[in-house]
């Protein structure tokens, strides 16, 4: 086919487009993935009441944390799916965020008695958390690949990777339900090794599941 | 017909070369002038474009048909079969992902991602051999336009995949000509549903490309 006939071709399908799709496009995904990862949470880990842990200030600790991050994420996720635009402040915000938190949680570390010091961080689910909320962002992440391939994401482990962060994220919120820590320390360790596990996920996943 | 958004490029000195004589002017100061002229009327009509202005559209592809040649002719080499495959596959991407572009940003970096990705794609697929036709000395003395290359992956081959409805549509939009709405009535469905097809028929297209030769 001639390079003109094409053309001829693809002026015929300029269709109006509206502004704001690729917003669109991310934002149904979250709520879609969010959706799973929250059906998976009262079905698979049994968490009944689902609201119980709402009434509590540590609660909210958890969910500003990681709610924060997802919004960052989020952003990210945004300026990485459509090309030639630049990062701007998400990383930075990203960063300061687990920094408040470091020092939160080293605070609550320092200030128990030396022997309990290793039980602060490990609290009772050390063990799970991580992984659950691993778990939890796989949903999340898939509806994401799907939105950002519909996008135009040009650098495809870049993507990946603030793909892999947002369902992080979003899916640490979520757990925030679900779990019994209160402590910041344990959140600071636990919930970002989750988060940046799905982080790893979408870096190492994303130039296969992204390519368009 | 030529759309409002593109008109003649401004001479770079209004008054024949009498500039020159006053303003030590770079090489560099051309090129990014010539970059701000592209940005300026590329934006305009892609912006015309995705309000739905078709003729802006069209104005907006054949003005980057010309930049996409001489930049994948630069880095595969000119004569490669493999520039108007990229030059159409680029094209193809521009037009489907042209939603992706925000109206904020500028526009010639967001183009020049794309081409940049379909390349590193396209080199990634293996499919960047450099290949040479055997052909005889007529190859080089030809006074043949340079400007359109020759396809290696022909379009019209994988149109030859599409399910017969869709392809009988895209022939009379293509071969014969016809408008979209032209088509649609002569095929017997609604201008909406032909439109969509229409639409269908390119995303197939620009898929099919990549699995080309994989």
């Amino acid at each position: 086919m001639k390079t003109g006939d094409l053309i001829d071709l693809l002026a015929q399908d300029a269709g109006p487009a509206p502004p704001g799709y690729a917003w669109r496009r991310l934002s149904l995904a979250l709520a879609a993935g969010g959706a799973a990862a929250l059906l998976a949470v009262v079905f698979w880990l049994r968490c009944q009441p689902l609201l119980a842990a709402v009434e509590q200030p540590w609660f909210w600790m958890k969910a500003i944390y990681t709610g924060l991050l997802a919004v960052a994420g989020a952003l990210l996720v945004r300026r990485l799916a459509t090309p030639g635009a630049s990062l701007r402040a998400a990383p930075v915000a990203i960063l300061a965020v687990i920094v408040l938190m470091a020092v939160l949680g080293a605070a609550q570390v320092l200030q128990a008695a030396p022997a309990e010091r290793l039980a602060v961080v490990l609290g009772n689910t050390w063990r799970v958390c991580s992984r659950l909320i691993l778990t939890l962002s796989v949903p999340i992440y898939a509806a994401l690949v799907l939105a950002v391939r519909a996008l135009a994401p040009v650098n495809l482990t870049r993507a990946g990777a603030a793909a892999g962060f947002a369902a992080g994220a979003l899916a640490a919120t979520v757990y925030g339900l679900h779990c019994p820590e209160q402590g910041a320390a344990f959140v600071v360790v636990w919930y970002s090794l989750g988060i940046a596990a799905a982080t790893a996920l979408g870096a190492l996943t994303g130039r296969w599941l992204l390519r368009w | 017909m030529t759309a409002a958004c593109i008109h003649q490029p401004t001479a770079l000195w209004p008054n024949g070369s009498a500039w020159r004589t006053v303003l030590p002017v770079t090489r560099q100061t051309v090129q990014s002038q010539a970059r701000n002229e592209a940005e300026i009327q590329l934006r305009a009509c892609m912006a015309a474009g995705l309000d739905g202005d078709a003729a802006a559209h069209r104005q907006l592809l054949a003005a980057l048909t010309g930049h996409l040649r001489a930049y994948f002719a630069r880095r595969l080499g000119s004569g490669s079969a493999e520039v108007e495959d990229l030059v159409q596959e680029t094209l193809l991407a521009v037009h489907l992902k042209r939603a992706t572009w925000d109206r904020s940003q500028p526009f010639t970096p967001w183009a020049y991602a794309i081409a940049r990705y379909k390349m590193i794609d396209h080199l990634r697929r293996g499919r960047g051999k450099v290949h040479i036709p055997l052909d005889d000395a007529g190859a080089l003395f030809s006074s043949d336009d340079p400007e359109e290359g020759a396809v290696r992956t022909d379009l019209e081959r994988l149109l030859g995949q599409l399910p017969e409805r869709q392809r009988a549509l895209l022939e009379d939009v293509k071969i014969q000509g016809f408008s979209i709405e032209e088509a649609a009535r002569k095929r017997g469905v609604s201008a909406v549903s032909a439109r969509v097809m229409l639409h269908r028929s390119l995303q197939f297209l620009s898929r099919a490309v990549r699995h080309e030769d994989r």
